[in-house]
């Protein structure tokens, strides 16, 4: 270990802890504007709901959902690497110079989440942001520990570690929910043939909107958790926290905040994808998809086999474009998201590896910063790339291809 | 190889809740729609129609969707509180989480 240049000063550690919150409400932001499509994608293109309207909802209801979780999600990075005791605890042995190493990990993982969710949110993909968050936290963990202190498999028949918490669920989801939306896309069409369309448009228009608050809420008591469980991981091997039965409040307001703002600046990249790239919606597919998300993500995460948000609600708007006759999936885009998928884990952690690298050869005082910095200009370099191409509420239900016909006519933007 | 049967084994479980519910639920209301519709406009020409009865059809159909609804929204809340919803006499029970 590198000895520090003063070993009396505290600022270099109390930056770091500054720079790991920041980063993780940063994080937990673009959690929020990458997955506003999983609720909200099928009620913006069938107009169920205003564009607005709908990121607004959404964006509400996360903020409910972050304070309704009073359970202490301290245990989060326990799924795939080995720096916390099982009570959500920093092991002892990372606590040394202000927890430094436990924070550098924590900090690099989170850089690689978030650049991995910036670059899928360019692409316009939507990928799972808890699975960016442990591919960053595994990469980190390989650069600063090396890979036994990775979880990669648990014991036995307990679903445990990358394979048991993150690829497993990852391959079997998609499937899942393909095959539910499916289903209800073909019920829903066979029972309400020959109904006249006014009750059908008015009356599944209210189920959309019903499931997808459904959607909307849990997400906002499972992912806003996630963030709260690594800052206040964070703030205990930092020495500013003492208890793993409590979370500070600034952390979950700060938390609650942070996710509420990201659904309600809506990835409309990743909606417009979502809603009108991967299938062409109606009504019935977009209550028949959001009801079967919202079943599985709930009977999945009772039934103990949590599975990502994400996988669920494409796999169902996937399952409903199959389950229509003459409903079509664009497979070029299918395909497209697929391989995000499977490369999410390994891309996040190269990221948080090599950051973490940067972070090694720069030292202990100017490491954090220049990690810090780094993720700064990625994210202001990405952002830049969005603007030549911007997918905003008055696009986003554009036609995916372009009107073959010159003289078809444009309503404006 | 544990890992994937284990993997499987929740998989079967969360596919039969989720056709159980996630398809069975929009069925459901599909049906209400259709009984609704059914109360405003003869279905078929000929038959008797019972447009109280259609009615009727619908408003059971839908109250059985929205208290699923409310199932899953009293176990997003319990849950967020740390408590489990269990169904071991068909009747949902809250209970502290284990």
């Amino acid at each position: 270990m590198t000895k520090r240049p003063y070993d009396a000063s505290v600022t270099p550690e109390f930056i770091l802890l500054g720079l790991v919150v920041l980063t993780a409400l940063a994080f937990d932001f673009t959690n929020g504007f990458h997955d506003t499509a999983n609720a909200m994608a099928t009620s913006i293109a069938t107009r169920a709901l205003s564009p607005k309207a709908a990121v607004t909802l959404c964006a509400v209801l996360n903020l409910v959902g972050a304070f309704l979780s009073v359970e202490v999600a301290l245990t989060v990075t326990n799924a795939v690497i080995r720096i916390q005791n099982p009570d959500g605890s920093p092991k002892p042995e990372f606590l040394a110079n202000g927890g430094h190493d436990l924070l550098m990990i924590i900090l690099c993982g989170l850089v690689g989440a978030i650049v991995w969710n910036l670059l899928t949110w360019l692409w316009g993909l939507p990928s799972s942001s808890s699975h960016a968050l442990f591919g960053g936290l595994v990469g980190s963990t390989i650069a600063g520990l090396g890979p036994s202190a990775v979880k990669w498999t648990g014991d036995g028949t307990k679903l445990d570690g990358v394979i048991g918490k993150v690829l497993l669920p990852g391959l079997f989801s998609p499937v899942i929910a393909a095959i539910v939306a499916m289903t209800a896309t073909w019920a829903v069409f066979r029972i309400s043939s020959g109904v006249a369309r006014a009750f059908l448009d008015s009356g599944f228009r209210w189920g959309q909107i019903g499931t997808a608050s459904l959607v909307s809420l849990s997400h906002g008591t499972n992912d806003a958790q996630k963030t709260m469980g690594v800052i206040t991981l964070a703030l205990i091997a930092s020495g500013a926290w003492h208890t793993t039965h409590d979370i500070p409040l600034w952390v979950k307001v700060a938390c609650a905040l942070a996710i509420a703002l990201g659904t309600y600046i809506g990835g409309w990249r990743i909606i417009r994808t979502m809603g009108k790239g991967l299938v062409e919606i109606s009504p019935p597919q977009g209550m028949a998809a959001e009801s079967s998300s919202a079943a599985i993500i709930l009977a999945s995460s009772q039934l103990g086999f949590a599975l990502s948000t994400t996988h669920v609600a494409t796999g169902s708007i996937m399952g409903t474009g199959l389950g229509m006759k003459g409903g079509r999936v664009r497979w070029r885009v299918a395909a497209r998201m697929l391989v995000a998928w499977l490369i999410t884990l390994p891309s996040a952690g190269v990221v948080g590896a090599l950051v973490w690298f940067l972070g090694d050869v720069t030292g202990p005082v100017v490491g954090p910063i220049a990690v810090f910095v780094l993720l700064c200009g990625l994210t202001m370099w990405m952002w830049l790339h969005s603007r030549h191409e911007p997918v905003h509420p008055g696009n986003v239900n554009d036609e995916w291809e372009a009107p073959q016909a010159p003289t078809e006519e444009r309503v404006g933007v | 190889m544990n890992q994937v049967i284990a993997a499987a084994d929740g998989a079967w479980r969360v596919l039969l809740a989720g056709l159980l519910l996630g398809a069975g639920l929009p069925a459901l209301f599909a049906l209400g729609i259709r009984q609704l519709a059914a109360a405003h406009v003869p279905d078929t020409a000929g038959a008797r129609w019972h447009p109280g009865l259609h009615r009727a059809a619908a408003y059971v159909s839908f109250a059985v969707v929205v208290l699923a609804v409310l199932l899953g929204l009293s176990y997003i809340v319990a849950h967020g509180f740390g408590y489990v919803i269990t169904f071991d006499g068909i009747i949902p029970v809250v209970r502290p989480k284990k």
